[in-house]
């Protein structure tokens, strides 16, 4: 345990060392934020805009946070060997995935706090006190399932291929999601499934006071399943090779 | 003498070409004089990829305090032998102990330390960062300034991992195997890509480690390195081990020296009837033979009544014993492939 603790604190230090993974998760939502809030006079999923975009765009931040970093990270660290290098140390085998699982879930939190303190003093979105933490714990977990994807992608894809794959399913969850903009029709339809429109969704329910449909949060369960399978499995299929 | 040369002083111990690990330990009895189980043992261990056997029923022991050297060729299974001992990779078949239990218990233990050429560094912290890092996950570590001054990194220690150079890298990766005090050190081409004065700073560091009572296993394809660092080298090709000795030992069963002269009517037959004979080379009036006792073949020679000319006399590196033992291990196996040429030109350097 004492050396997970290690192993987290100096991999939170590396974080600190690293910009460009503020720009992705911080920076760039908090400036659509700034330039879509305000800016139209209407009305998403039975909410402001500005409460719509405070909650796509702190899901945004949090979840490409999850994906692109640490995806890009265990691909490398993969194939450069550090991970080789840790088996040869008493920590527990499982502690290398466990320590990035964790370290993805304190990233998101930047995001989340910034976008939904803006919410609050540049979009004017006024809410009930208890609705803010049960805002951000649903985005927070919504995101932090990306974590256990992240790990597949690193373990499964060399680090050259990780952008692409990373990409293409950062965009896929975002627009079919309905962060960048609110989805209808077909690809709405298809949307519904997706677990960033699971977690965007339960946020504006809370805040028009509709009772939250149980299938968003079973949806977000068996997502974190879905993901957490493909981690196990990606992990355990590379084992002699890490 | 070459790069690798070595002054062979221990001929007159070289007793039988053949000279068997067992008849060694008989010999100098350095290995019973330890006592105690051993630190690491290998009973009949191997390693198949499909049909490729990259090891194949290797057997032995390690005893506490040893520098053991692995040599051998590119291939001879010398990485998959310590990956193996690493609990990195599972044996097909055969037992490995370490410190009596198996080797993932042993290295969760962190009785062992490792340093290998496929271990990578976690990039974008500092060298002290690292370092820290990794002490923190062993029981009974060295302090954190013993082990930047031991493996010479203090001097960089707050640069970044990521902006170092090779031999500065491969520093930083042995003081990581150094950190948590280990028992046993587990050394995969250590010195590679540093230069000469950083590998004897290296291997300096190294016998400080060694003075301290432990155990240290490497492999190396530097022959001046099992030469001088080890006291044991275990010489290994396609998966077995070809021999297993002191320096000395393994130089003297490779055939001691080398005799070379000119002879206008060669007589094979004769030749290769001469006492001490290991080896022999012919190329027209060239004849080259390695010899376990050269006085005794010159003489055999000349008692026959042959006048050689442009007669030399050479002792025998490690690396021509190396590369002996191995060619001798090709041919038996009806491998003839690179080895011989190999041989030629380590016999040029030699004498050039």
């Amino acid at each position: 345990m004492a050396g997970t603790l290690a192993l987290t604190k100096a991999e939170l230090m590396r974080l600190m060392h690293n910009k460009r993974y503020f720009i992705f998760t911080v920076i760039f939502p908090v400036a659509i934020y700034l330039i879509v809030a305000r800016s139209v006079k209407s009305t998403a999923y039975g909410v402001t805009l500005g409460a719509y975009y405070m909650i796509a765009m702190a899901t945004l931040g949090a979840f490409s946070g999850t994906l692109n970093g640490n995806a890009q990270r265990i691909s490398q660290e993969k194939k450069e060997g550090w991970i080789r290098q840790l088996r040869l140390t008493p920590l527990p085998p499982n502690a290398y995935v466990v320590t990035k699982v964790l370290v993805s879930m304190a990233t998101t939190v930047p995001a989340i706090v910034i976008v939904l303190l803006l919410g609050r003093f540049y979009g004017s979105v006024h809410l009930p006190a208890w609705q803010w933490p049960v805002i951000a714990v649903t985005i927070w977990f919504g995101s932090t399932i990306f974590a256990a994807l992240a790990v597949a992608i690193g373990y499964r894809f060399p680090p050259d291929q990780v952008q692409p794959v990373t990409l293409i399913i950062y965009f896929v969850f975002a627009i079919l999601g309905g962060l960048w903009f609110p989805l209808a029709g077909f690809l709405g339809n298809i949307g519904k499934f997706t677990p960033t429109y699971e977690a965007v969704k339960i946020g504006t329910d809370v805040i028009q006071g509709a009772s939250v449909s149980a299938g968003l949060a079973v949806g977000l369960v068996i997502w974190l399943g879905i993901f957490t399978v493909l981690a196990v499995v990606a992990v355990r299929s590379t084992a002699e090779t890490v | 003498m070459s790069q690798y040369g070595t002054d062979y002083e221990a001929s007159a111990t070289a007793g039988s070409p053949a000279l068997s690990s067992t008849a060694a330990e008989a010999a100098t009895g350095y290995r019973s004089s330890r006592g105690g189980a051993p630190v690491v043992s290998f009973k009949n261990v191997s390693k198949h990829y499909g049909r490729l056997r990259a090891v194949d029923g290797l057997t032995l022991d390690l005893r506490q305090g040893e520098t053991v050297a692995l040599l051998g060729p590119n291939g001879a299974g010398k990485s998959t032998s310590l990956d193996m001992l690493l609990a990195l990779r599972k044996p097909t078949g055969g037992k490995i102990q370490m410190f009596g239990s198996d080797p993932y218990h042993a290295v969760k233990s962190g009785r062992v330390g490792a340093m290998l050429q496929s271990g990578g560094l976690m990039p974008e912290v500092t060298v002290r960062e690292l370092v820290t890092l990794v002490t923190k996950l062993h029981p009974k570590p060295e302090p954190i300034d013993t082990t930047l001054r031991r493996a010479g990194i203090a001097q960089f220690a707050d640069q970044r991992v990521d902006r170092l150079s090779g031999g500065q890298t491969q520093r930083v990766r042995f003081a990581l195997a150094i950190c948590g005090k280990s028992e046993l050190i587990v050394l995969d081409e250590p010195t590679a890509a540093m230069d000469v004065e950083t590998r004897r700073l290296f291997w300096n560091s190294m016998k400080e480690e060694v003075a301290q009572g432990r155990t240290l296993l490497f492999a190396t394809h530097y022959l001046e390195e099992a030469d001088q660092a080890a006291d044991r080298i275990l010489v290994i090709n396609r998966g077995r081990l070809l021999a297993d000795g002191t320096p000395a030992e393994i130089k003297a069963r490779a055939g001691a020296r080398r005799l070379a002269f000119r002879l206008d009517r060669v007589d094979e037959p004769f030749l290769l009837g001469l006492p001490g004979l290991v080896n022999l080379e012919i190329r027209r009036d060239v004849v080259q033979i390695q010899s376990s006792d050269s006085d005794a073949t010159l003489y055999a020679i000349l008692d026959a009544g042959y006048r050689p000319r442009e007669i030399e006399v050479t002792s025998l590196g490690l690396e021509q014993a190396f590369l002996a033992i191995t060619a001798e291990d090709d041919r038996a196996n009806g491998h003839t492939d690179a080895t011989s040429p190999d041989a030629h030109d380590a016999h040029e350097r030699e004498t050039n």
